[in-house]
């Protein structure tokens, strides 16, 4: 069974198609790139698959739940177990620092040792030295492999990341990539990941191209392109 | 008309666009310019009225003469021996009390045939004049010819028929000299003269040689002075009570300014990107400090004009507690009609636009330094002001050194200017030293708020102290008015447990009586002369001191001059003097000497000292005494003289008693000895308080003083509260994608809403403990420098507890009510709209 499945999704804002008619699965532990031209469509997709936002009219099943048919109280608790969040502009907390930036989503759900969890997740995104660091003392890249490592500290099944390397320079937003792409394989985490970058898609699984929140084409990478 | 455009674009769409906030920092202007207008309002108004019934009723005259303890009637035949075309006009004035309602009126006695006020409705005869029961009513008195009205002189009551309207008398009751005279035991004695004298050739006999050729022909002990001169003592005795009135109605205005600055500061914070980007497109640094200033002018103006009305309101309840005040501690009152002139529409406004662009000024001056390339994330800007602490807590102590001078100086021209500086410096201190005390108290209690309640806790610790610059503005308002409370609530209560104290010795007879109807400050009605030897008789009674009071001028200032049986004083007193000389020594020097002590309030206001020697126009003559001690004393504030009664009955001879207190014998019961004093009065308008109803009474009284102060201090506290209310709605405004980002994270709308609950309850919390800190020390300077200056008691610290602690839960609780619509706001946020809005 997919992790996450599209079933004939649309999506309308006051009339205006967003998402129109849109199908396809992701399997476990696959690293999906969403690519398309600005407004096609893709943030909508992130939104509809985290359950952030419902489809018009389909559906979409995350883990064997129809997202739609759930109540604020699940949909809150869907999000805290089995999605992450990677943002183009970080979105770390400015009051909070890295590690408390990190351990937030765990204290958010009351689960313990929220700490250590949140430093081992650093390590593993090469940032434990920077723990203690408030987000205005980090770079771009630090900043974002920070905003990473909090999308994973509870282990989500699905990571959703909206244009992960937008803020950042080409060489940062490759060690950004490569460190997704490590993630993926390491803890088979599924990634859905919206980019207009060509070059993003190279480290990924499956690219879906949309168009107009249509699904123009869906094909496997050819790694080391 | 460009620069119109784009003033609405920028600064009143934004401002319209945050409709509730917007209308909080109007309201909070409102409120404040609304407090200043009802005070002043009804401060002229209450202060007003003591002229209108009886000085209106005198008409406009020259000169007027008056004597303690009366004018002798041989005085008005020597003024009308005089060779010049006087118009003299004698008066006997007094209080009634209106026996339906328990109302005091004015009771004057005028020369009908002669000098009849005004026109009087209703066909009256010269005999009907000398009718003791006709009386003549003001309009405001609000009975009809004919109707019958029960009143209380001293201490009889008898039946009158009102036979015509006066105009312009107010609410006074007007009657014919002699039935006056006869009434009120006046005898050949005359309160008031009042002299016309003739303008035929203004220039040669200019006003200065017709009071010499006056006093030619007065006795000794009577005083000749300007009509109206008693308007202005008591405009100059209320002075400092209006002035000290005036200055707490400004702690709110005060708190509406931090709300000012807090909002153009978020204003300016919010829009730095938009003013960078202003500056690029080519509007200068005086443009930019032209339209926050603007802004700021546009709240202030609504704010203003809703403060005029709101203001207008407000005085028809503080024109009651106001005047109630001015009753029991000054002068004998009824509120006049309440006059909102052009004026003072225009000085609301003024105060309105005028607080609203000075609050102003720093934020606008801040915004006008962005940089045309600036776009500065608000972290840093925070950054920058924690970087500052430092600086800020040694500016707070060098204010707060320059406090601790400026406590220590003089009054100035009476009033306590430099306390008022000292109040205002501490409040400046603690503003400054605001952002450590965050900071200290942030990082002391984010751990542990977050163990104990939980990841909430933790997020609203740090983004107070993330946003330190607006915490410290909000903390700073909040505390201000917090501290106000505090620090008046420790006064009100210090000076309460002081005169309960006070009371516990003063007050040691058993029964206390005095004429029926409400007491005032200079209203001395008197029991009938008899009434001593009739309790004396009884055999439950073992002493009985006779009081006699006379209002009197001293230096320009009204005074009360009291004479009382000093031998039983000094048997039954037990509060010592501020010699340290016990109560039986000093009474004991009073007796057969012309000899006298003085409250403490008599002596700060006239700078009278143990030693030194007053001259009183007494009964004709001008009598010189010598002051033996000083007394504590905190019935009223316009300060005592007292004598022995022996020699106040040989300077004035009148024997009634404005009061008698009673002792009675070891044995006898407080009930049989009430029942037989009781019995022994049967028939007379007298009312007799127990030692302990009359505490009570005077308790009742003390705190019906002091409502006013509270009325004020609540509405400070509710501006402040309403500020807290706006800021969170800002703060969640600004943090919007900070609340979409923790749905994103996992986080339910409970613990979006508790977030901003805790942020509220943080605040609360910082304030409560700067403004209790900040509160002490002004409760020290209000209760030592300005009380003292300005009123002339001596008041003894005390913590009012259980006072402090409901008032402080109050603001607690309303600052956490507060933010119940903000986190309302906070939870219905869209995250997907909010986080994706960069």
């Amino acid at each position: 069974m997919p992790l996450l499945r599209f079933n004939r999704v649309s999506k309308s804002y006051a009339g205006v198609p967003a998402l129109v008619g849109v199908s396809f699965d992701v399997a476990r532990g696959e690293f999906v790139a969403l690519v398309g031209q600005s407004g096609c469509g893709k943030s909508t997709l992130l939104n509809v698959a985290g359950a952030m936002d419902f489809p018009t009219s389909g559906e979409v099943v995350l883990d064997g739940v129809v997202t739609s048919s759930l109540g604020e109280a699940a949909l809150t608790r869907l999000r805290r177990e089995k999605v992450g969040f990677i943002f183009q502009s970080f979105q770390l907390l400015p009051s909070l620092s890295a590690v408390e930036n990190v351990e937030l989503p765990l204290l958010l759900a009351r689960r313990p040792r929220a700490r250590e969890t949140a430093l081992d997740c650093l390590r593993e995104v090469e940032m434990d030295a920077y723990a203690a660091r408030m987000p205005y003392q980090l770079s771009g890249g630090q900043m974002q492999r920070v905003a990473i490592a909090r999308a994973l500290v509870h282990a989500p099944a699905l990571l959703l990341a909206d244009e992960p390397t937008g803020n950042l320079d080409s060489t940062t937003g490759d060690l950004v990539l490569q460190l997704l792409r490590r993630i993926a394989d390491r803890r088979q985490t599924t990634i859905l990941m919206a980019t207009h970058n060509v070059e993003a898609v190279s480290v990924t699984d499956t690219v879906v191209r949309l168009r107009d929140g249509r699904v123009q084409g869906i094909s496997e990478t050819v790694k080391g392109l | 008309m460009a620069y119109l455009t784009i003033f609405h674009r920028l600064i009143l769409r934004p401002l319209w666009r945050e409709s509730v906030r917007t209308v909080l920092t109007i309201a909070a202007v409102a409120l404040g310019v609304a407090v200043v207008l009802a005070i002043e309002l009804a401060g002229e108004a209450a202060a007003g009225s003591f002229r209108s019934s009886v000085e209106t009723l005198a008409g406009s005259g020259d000169f007027e003469v008056t004597a303690t303890g009366g004018v002798p009637a041989a005085a008005l035949a020597r003024l009308a021996l005089l060779p010049y075309a006087l118009k003299l006009r004698p008066r006997i004035e007094d209080y009634a009390v209106v026996a339906a309602t328990n109302r005091v009126v004015p009771f004057v006695g005028v020369d009908m045939l002669g000098d009849a006020p005004a026109a009087t409705a209703g066909n009256t005869g010269a005999s009907e004049f000398l009718h003791g029961g006709f009386i003549w009513v003001g309009k405001d008195a609000g009975w009809k010819p004919g109707e019958h009205v029960r009143l209380i002189v001293n201490d009889e009551s008898a039946d009158y028929t009102v036979r015509g309207i006066v105009d312009g008398a107010g609410d006074a009751i007007v009657t014919d000299l002699a039935p006056a005279a006869r009434l009120l035991h006046r005898g050949a004695m005359l309160d008031r003269i009042l002299i016309d004298v003739p303008i035929v050739v203004p220039a040669s006999r200019p006003l200065e040689q017709w009071e010499s050729i006056l006093r030619t022909a007065l006795p000794d002990g009577v005083t000749l002075a300007p009509q109206g001169a008693r308007t202005g003592e008591n405009r100059r005795m209320l002075a400092a009570f209006r002035w000290n009135l005036r200055v707490l109605s400004y702690i709110a205005l005060v708190v509406g300014a931090f709300l000012i600055y807090n909002t153009i500061s978020v204003s300016v914070i919010r829009r730095r990107e938009e003013i960078g980007i202003m500056r690029a497109l080519g509007a200068t640094r005086f443009g930019v400090l032209g339209a926050f200033l603007l802004e700021a002018g546009c709240l202030g103006l609504a704010g203003g004009l809703a403060g005029v009305a709101l203001g207008r309101l407000m005085a028809i309840g503080s024109v009651r507690l106001v005047a109630a005040t001015v009753e029991s501690l000054y002068v004998s009152s009824t509120p006049a009609p309440i006059a909102l002139t052009w004026g003072v529409v225009v000085a609301g406004i003024a105060i309105g636009v005028l607080v609203s662009m000075v609050s102003a000024l720093a934020p606008a001056w801040e915004a006008s330094q962005v940089m045309p390339v600036e776009a500065m994330a608000r972290g840093r800007r925070d950054h920058h002001v924690r970087m500052h602490q430092g600086r800020g807590l040694a500016f707070g102590a060098a204010l707060a050194l320059a406090a601790w001078f400026a406590s220590r100086q003089p009054p100035v021209g009476g009033k306590p200017l430099f306390g008022y500086l000292a109040a205002l410096l501490m409040i400046g201190a603690s503003t400054l030293a605001i952002p450590a005390l965050i900071s200290v108290l942030s990082r002391a209690t984010a751990t542990v708020a977050g163990r104990v309640f939980g990841v909430e806790a933790l997020l609203a610790s740090r983004s107070l102290a993330g946003s330190m610059r607006r915490t410290a503005v909000l903390v700073g308002a909040l505390s201000t008015s917090i501290a106000m409370l505090s620090a008046v609530g420790i006064m009100v209560g210090s000076f309460r447990q002081t005169v309960l104290l006070w009371m516990e010795d003063r007050l040691q007879a058993d029964l206390y009586l005095r004429p029926a109807g409400p007491a005032g400050a200079d209203r001395h009605p008197t029991l009938a002369p008899d009434i001593a030897a009739r309790l004396e008789a009884l055999p439950e009674v073992a002493a009985v001191d006779q009081f006699r009071a006379y209002e009197i001028s001293y230096q320009g200032m009204p005074a009360t001059l009291g004479g009382g049986d000093a031998r039983i004083a000094g048997r039954y007193g037990r509060r010592p003097f501020f010699s340290g000389a016990r109560p039986a020594d000093v009474f004991a020097q009073l007796i057969g000497h012309d000899r006298v002590i003085v409250s403490e309030a008599f002596a700060n206001k006239h700078g009278v000292k143990r030693g030194d020697t007053l001259e009183l126009p007494l009964g004709g003559r001008r009598v010189r005494f010598r002051v033996i001690d000083i007394y504590g004393d905190y019935s009223n504030e316009r300060g005592y003289i007292v004598m022995d009664r022996g020699t106040l009955l040989q300077y004035l001879p009148d024997p009634a008693p404005s009061n008698v207190a009673v002792y009675l014998r070891a044995g006898a019961s407080l009930e049989a000895g009430r029942r037989a004093v009781e019995t022994a009065l049967a028939g007379r308008r007298v009312m007799v308080f127990t030692n302990r109803s009359l505490r009570e009474e005077a308790m009742r009284v003390f705190d019906r003083t002091f409502a006013i102060t509270y009325a004020l201090e609540a509405v400070a506290v509710f501006v402040a509260v309403m500020g807290v209310a706006g800021a969170l709605l800002a703060l969640v405004i600004d943090r919007r994608r900070e609340f979409g980002l923790l749905r994103f994270l996992g986080g339910s709308t409970g613990q979006i809403r508790r977030i901003i609950l805790f942020e509220a309850g943080l605040l609360g919390l910082l304030a409560n403990i700067a403004g209790i800190v900040l509160g002490f020390w002004l409760s020290l300077l209000l209760i030592f420098v300005i009380n003292r200056q300005s009123f002339g008691w001596t008041i003894q610290f005390h913590w009012p507890v259980a006072v402090l602690v409901s008032a402080l839960s109050i603001v607690y609780a309303a600052t956490v009510l507060a933010a119940l619509y903000p986190s309302q706001v906070a939870a219905r946020l869209v995250p997907i709209e909010v986080i994706h809005e960069d």
